[in-house]
């Protein structure tokens, strides 16, 4: 390990002494593999081992960046560097990579994840669980996925840091019927408290209370979002926290910091936790990676920054860089004071909704969006799960939601899926009082 | 083509055919039913540009092997970037004893294809490499200092460019070997106006294969001063559809899309037979179901077609990534369902042979089913002609929002430049237009097609990790009779 930390130093040392005026290294050595199945049968085992180096290299403020994946090649890759930093643009908004000699918490990757390779018992036992709950025959399909990352990263204005990043994701989807399907993830850090079965189960009791489909009317709807959904919306409203989002017109949070956007109930923070996907103990620009509360019970506390946006917003940067662009690490929303039993005893006649996908913007500086729910849709009359329907698309707005936020459970779950729930989350069932739901005529 | 030297260095490739065809031996000396190997190299140049400045200009070489193998039933895959005989033999081995331990009930086979060994390229008049960087900026650049003399308050641009010279080479177990080289170049350009204390916004896609010619052909300056104007106008001009059922005209833009989303996704094979059941979803097209081959799914007028043949189109391909030959692919024909998407495995499950429909974005990840340019075929009459036997309808030449459901059934186009249609003339703009309708629908309503065929460039994504592959969306303009319009 020290090998290749001192090997990433001497990029940023060569890139110094070639003339850049701040130079940063990060060394990735990966290790993914992951298993993709379908009608429950694994349709392909994939390994792919990942030897990279992202150098960033700013000279008289512009900005260039290039990839080394073998050290000897860094010293040609270094040169042509300078050589394009000197036809390149100037950057007004670059303000330099942060500055300081940083302490960071001790890595707690595990290392059982860098060597698990055989997967598919994994997968058979969610699937028995699945069909289990479901009590009838199902299909299945999904992928297992791990990652052991070594991190090694050196920058010229002081940070320097070694870091281990785990993870393992299950994601299996449940049919009892062609229209009737189940979603769960099982996503964790470590391999201890990774329950896959539990993934199963859940996509077998949605399909099989989502059998025999009804379609679904347009209307207005108090609607209950599971954890799988919510926390699409959740990796949403995240990035549009990003500094950048906002700087390009691209987040409704613009000009609303310290301003209510939510309900007292609603607390949103980014924080890459040891339990999670995301987990890390510094950002692209060797930063501590920390908890920022964005949204501190209702009201919207800070953006995600970098350096460069820190200096646009007069602030200083959350650890939350991307050089260009920062980004939300593993959006949590905080719990509430009711269990999940309880939100559903306060819906009279409406709709719960388990996953979705495709969400797309009209504007998203305005936040006029649809998305499609998918797997189990049900009516809820007088608290208790009713009918199962199907067709049925969210067309609504994000501040609008955001305020019509009604209850939040106490249970809580940490979810990863796919590019439709990214990134990862942790997210509780909510209520949220007059959701638009049409369909296609 | 690239060069035929055994280590490639130079800049923008580094291809070691010797190491890939040292994997392949090694492969073949196991008990393999099927073997492969896939190599690329990239050259990614990649400019990002908001308001105007540049914001980070990337150039990285992106190049490895992977090598996919057929044994005991099963398919094992694994990827590597470091170009070793070691590390050959280290994924071949872990391959291998991925696809004998996936111990599945059906076992996977390949339809059967004859080797083939040939090179292909596509060839650049103005050769991207060397194009000088400060060239490339100063388009972009020059982009939003067009926008910022329009006449329209544009408060955020934001281009991008992405530039790849892409070198493959590929062998297989069956003797194919195929070596190919496509410069390919794509720009994307968002734009938020605000007016009148409003606002709208608007992003545009480019994409190439060929050299820098492309920045000339696409017309980005042009395009995005016109999208200017339109979200100015619907801003300040625009009324709100009564809605109801009325004749819609659909630009090339909105065709596309619909026929990208809702023909070319449930024709692919893949999804049909569940492979993506978990991610990207299923079909609306199954056996023993409503929809199948030969059965109707729209109005003679439509016959929709995936053609990676197209000349310097963003989703050109001579060889598939299983080296199968590129071909025309008829989707929907005269409104039936007439072919799917296949590559060789879907194939094999359906008792046909592929057509050529495997693509991957990189070696680190396996070739899968994917449309390359999806369009619709154009008809005799022109756009006027569409317009004038309109009483009362509306005309959405180009769309924002969009969704489809995961059996690419229920979708909805939401119009961006639209305009009321009334008696058989264009009365003004319309704000955000919706149709939200079924497959079905959409398709059986179209009663007229016009001549003209236009392309869209657009990112397919699919795959579980995501891959998004280069694509063409078009097609021509289309007239539907009596649909829902919001």
């Amino acid at each position: 390990m020290k090998d290749a930390l001192s090997q990433t130093e001497e990029i940023v040392a060569q890139g110094k002494k070639l003339g850049a005026d701040e130079v940063i290294a990060k060394t990735t050595f990966g290790k993914y593999r992951q298993a993709r199945f379908s009608n429950n049968q694994v349709d392909i085992t994939v390994a792919w081992n990942d030897y990279v180096t992202d150098v960033v290299f700013a000279w008289k403020k512009r900005v260039v960046a290039t990839q080394v994946h073998n050290f000897q090649d860094a010293d040609a890759g270094l040169r042509n560097l300078l050589k394009l930093a000197k036809v390149s643009k100037e950057n007004p908004a670059f303000a330099g990579f942060a500055q300081g000699n940083f302490s960071y918490a001790q890595s707690k990757a595990d290392k059982k994840l860098a060597n698990l390779e055989t997967p598919s018992e994994y997968i058979f036992e969610a699937i028995g669980a699945a069909e289990k709950e479901a009590g009838v025959k199902v299909e299945c399909g999904g992928i297992l996925f791990t990652k052991y990352e070594d991190v090694y990263l050196a920058s010229s204005d002081g940070p320097v840091g070694v870091d281990s990043r785990s993870a393992v994701e299950f994601s299996i989807r449940a049919f009892t019927e062609r229209e009737a399907s189940g979603h769960g993830v099982e996503c964790s850090s470590t391999l201890k408290s990774f329950k896959p079965a539990r993934a199963g189960a859940k996509a077998g009791r949605v399909a099989k209370l989502a059998r025999n489909p009804q379609m679904g009317e347009e209307g207005v709807y108090d609607v209950i979002f599971d954890p799988l959904i919510l926390g699409s919306l959740l990796g949403i409203w995240g990035g549009m926290t990003s500094a950048y989002s906002v700087l390009v017109q691209q987040s409704v949070f613009a000009d609303k910091l310290d301003k209510r956007v939510a309900p007292e109930i609603v607390t949103l923070s980014d924080n890459p936790a040891s339990y999670s996907v995301a987990d890390r103990v510094f950002d692209d620009e060797g930063v501590p990676a920390r908890e920022n509360v964005l949204i501190d019970h209702g009201i919207l506390k800070t953006y995600l920054h970098n350096s460069s946006t820190a200096k646009v917003f007069k602030t200083r940067t959350t650890g939350n860089a991307g050089i260009i662009a920062p980004n939300p690490w593993n959006v949590e929303m905080g719990p509430g004071d009711m269990s999940k039993e309880e939100l559903f005893k306060e819906v009279k006649n409406g709709l719960y909704l388990t996953n979705t996908w495709y969400t797309r913007f009209q504007n998203s500086a305005k936040g006029d969006f649809s998305t499609i729910p998918r797997d189990g849709i049900f009516g809820i009359e007088e608290g208790e799960i009713g009918k199962s329907l199907k067709d049925l698309r969210v067309s609504d707005n994000v501040l609008t939601m955001l305020g019509n936020i009604a209850a939040v459970s106490k249970e809580r779950q940490h979810v990863h899926w796919w590019i439709e729930a990214d990134p990862p989350s942790l997210a509780p069932y909510v209520l949220i009082k007059n959701v638009h739901m049409t369909k296609s005529k | 083509m690239p060069s035929a030297c055994r280590l490639c260095v130079q800049g923008w490739t580094r291809m070691d055919k010797e190491i890939v065809d040292y994997a392949l031996d090694y492969a073949r000396g196991k008990r393999v039913n099927y073997a492969e190997t896939r190599a690329s190299s990239q050259q990614q140049d990649r400019l990002l540009l908001r308001d105007g400045n540049l914001e980070a200009y990337t150039s990285a070489v992106d190049s490895g092997f992977c090598v996919r193998i057929i044994a005991g039933g099963g398919i094992g895959f694994a990827s590597t970037n470091k170009w070793t005989r070691e590390e050959a033999r280290e994924i071949v081995d872990q391959a291998y004893k991925y696809a004998m331990s996936a111990k599945r009930r059906e076992k996977l086979v390949f339809a059967e294809e004859k080797g083939v060994k040939t090179e292909w390229a596509v060839e650049q008049k103005e050769k991207i490499e060397n194009v000088p960087a400060e060239e490339k900026i100063s388009a972009f650049v020059d982009v939003h200092k067009a926008l910022a003399c329009c006449g329209v308050k544009v408060v955020a641009t934001v281009a991008q460019c992405s530039v790849d010279l892409i070198t493959k080479y590929f062998v297989n177990s069956e003797g194919s070997q195929i070596s190919s080289f496509v410069p390919r170049i794509g720009a994307s350009v968002f734009i938020a106006v605000v007016e009148q204390g409003k606002t709208e916004q608007a992003s545009e896609q480019f994409g190439f294969s060929g050299g820098w010619e492309a920045f000339s052909v696409w017309g980005v300056q042009e395009k995005m001063v016109h999208d200017a104007k339109v979200l100015k106008a619907v801003i300040t001009g625009a009324k709100h559809v009564k809605p109801g059922e009325m004749d819609l005209v659909c630009g090339s833009e909105v065709t596309g899309i619909a026929a990208h989303e809702s023909c070319g996704h449930p024709m692919e094979a893949d999804r049909i037979l569940g492979r993506e059941m978990s991610q990207a979803g299923r079909s609306f097209i199954y056996e023993g179901g409503p929809y199948w081959l030969g059965k109707r799914i729209g109005s003679e007028a439509v016959t929709v077609v995936d053609d990676p043949t197209v000349g310097h189109s963003y989703g050109y391909y001579m060889y598939d990534d299983e080296g199968v030959k590129a071909r025309r692919r008829h989707l929907y024909e005269k409104g039936m369902i007439n072919e799917f998407l296949h590559n060789r495995e879907s194939a094999a499950k359906l008792g046909v042979n592929s057509n050529g429909s495997s693509r991957s974005i990189n070696y680190d990840r396996e070739a899968i089913v994917r449309m390359s340019n999806t369009f619709l075929l154009p008809g005799e009459l022109s756009e006027e002609e569409l317009v004038e036997d309109v009483s009362r309808g509306v005309y959405m030449k180009s769309f924002t929002e969009w969704n489809i459901d995961d059996k690419r059934f229920n979708q909805r186009y939401v119009g961006r430049e639209a305009y009321l249609i009334e008696k058989g003339e264009l009365a003004g703009p319309v704000a955000r237009p919706v149709i939200e309708t079924t497959t079905l629908k959409f398709w059986t309503a179209v009663d007229a097609v016009s001549k003209n065929v236009e392309f869209d460039a657009a990112t397919c994504g699919k795959g579980d990790p995501m891959q998004g592959v280069p694509v063409f969306t078009g097609g021509p303009c289309i007239r539907l009779r009596g649909v829902y319009v919001k």
